[in-house]
């Protein structure tokens, strides 16, 4: 038989079946639902306040912090180092950069775990790895990082660093969140300068 | 039938493809909603309900308790039945979730694991499925920040 007819029928035959197919440009889940499941039930997708204010205190740059509440409420304050994509905004292709990258912990936060578990279960449904959930939100982040104070007699070393993180963060929290926007970028290059002239290092 | 015998390896490569399209589409552990519906849905809490309309409801329901293995849980609804988070997709529970006539109600003392389990059975394509949560807005900050109005940049830094 003519090669021409059998490439026919094949074509035929192929194209058949992806007219039959659901035409669906919308984006779905990749991952399957049990490893989606499995993954979620997973308690190492949760840091704690304290670990992220260790993070934020140390500007450590192989971490994200995505702030998904609404701009009105991220510009009354956030947590220093954090972007806002607001949760209705999560899919739109603009952030799709920030949240598909693999070297960095991206850690969801919203005011309570709600929003942020929602965010994860989607960005990890969507195949994008190093997804990370603060726990408690920033409701958590105000009533341990912000409010809480030592009332004992004495502090061991752990509670003293414990204590000196939260304090640090608490500083940072206030004071970025208290600046105008046009001085926020200036603060951490001033602080920046100031941990230099301690260590006794250049400008 | 010549021509039949002529095309058996081009029938039989359309067929392995119609087999594995099928099997594909029926697979029930695949997703198959669209990602959007989740997050208009949940954006403005719509899949929420509250303690006060839940007793008012009138139409069919069973509230699924979601616990953990260890930590199951009581029943404390009526009718309601207990599944832990982590079998919630296991087949008995897919069984039973797929013969619930009305709304599924997925209830567990942390949002966080019945916000996990909704958009999982939303995007296998469950419908009316809602959260009974005692607060009408969870995501309420509770505090309010008090800014520092001493605050300023070091004059060396400007």
């Amino acid at each position: 038989m003519d090669a021409r007819i059998k490439y026919s029928v094949l074509l035929v035959g192929i194209g058949l079946i992806v007219a039959i197919l659901p035409y669906n440009t919308a984006e779905s889940f990749r991952l399957k639902s049990h490893d989606l499941l499995i993954k979620s039930t997973s308690d190492e997708i949760w840091l704690s306040v304290d670990q992220v204010a260790r993070f934020m205190n140390n500007e450590d740059s192989t971490v994200q912090l995505i702030d998904l509440r609404s701009t009105e409420q991220f510009r009354e304050c956030n947590i220093p180092g954090s972007i806002n994509i607001p949760y209705s905004d999560l899919l739109n292709p603009f952030w799709e950069g920030t949240i598909n990258q693999k070297q960095v912990k991206k850690i969801f936060y919203g005011n309570s775990d709600q929003t942020a578990c929602y965010a994860w279960i989607i960005a990890t449904g969507l195949g994008y790895e190093n997804n990370y959930i603060m726990k408690g939100g920033l409701n958590e982040w105000f009533k341990i990082v912000m409010f809480t104070q030592f009332s004992g007699q004495k502090i061991t070393p752990l509670e003293n660093a414990l204590f000196e993180n939260r304090f640090n963060a608490r500083k940072t929290f206030t004071q970025i969140n208290s600046l105008p926007d046009s001085l926020k970028r200036q603060f951490f290059h001033s602080k920046r300068l100031k941990q230099s002239k301690l260590d006794g290092g250049c400008e | 039938m010549s021509l039949l015998k002529n095309l058996k390896i081009i029938i039989l490569v359309i067929v392995v493809l119609l087999i594995l399209i099928i099997i594909r589409i029926s697979d029930q552990n695949v997703f198959k909603e669209q990602v959007k519906t989740a997050v208009e849905v949940t954006w403005n809490n719509s899949n929420l309900i509250t303690p006060n309309k839940f007793r008012e409801l009138t139409t069919p329901y069973l509230v699924i308790e979601l616990g953990s293995e260890s930590n199951p849980g009581s029943l404390q609804f009526r009718p309601s039945i207990k599944i832990p988070f982590e079998k919630l997709l296991d087949k008995e529970s897919r069984e039973i979730l797929d013969n619930t006539k009305g709304a599924l109600i997925l209830y567990s003392d942390k949002m966080a694991t019945a916000s996990k389990a909704w958009i999982i059975l939303n995007q296998l394509g469950y419908k009316n499925i809602l959260i009974l949560s005692s607060e009408e807005n969870p995501e309420e900050l509770k505090y309010k920040f008090q800014p520092d109005t001493t605050a300023g940049l070091e004059q060396d830094s400007i």
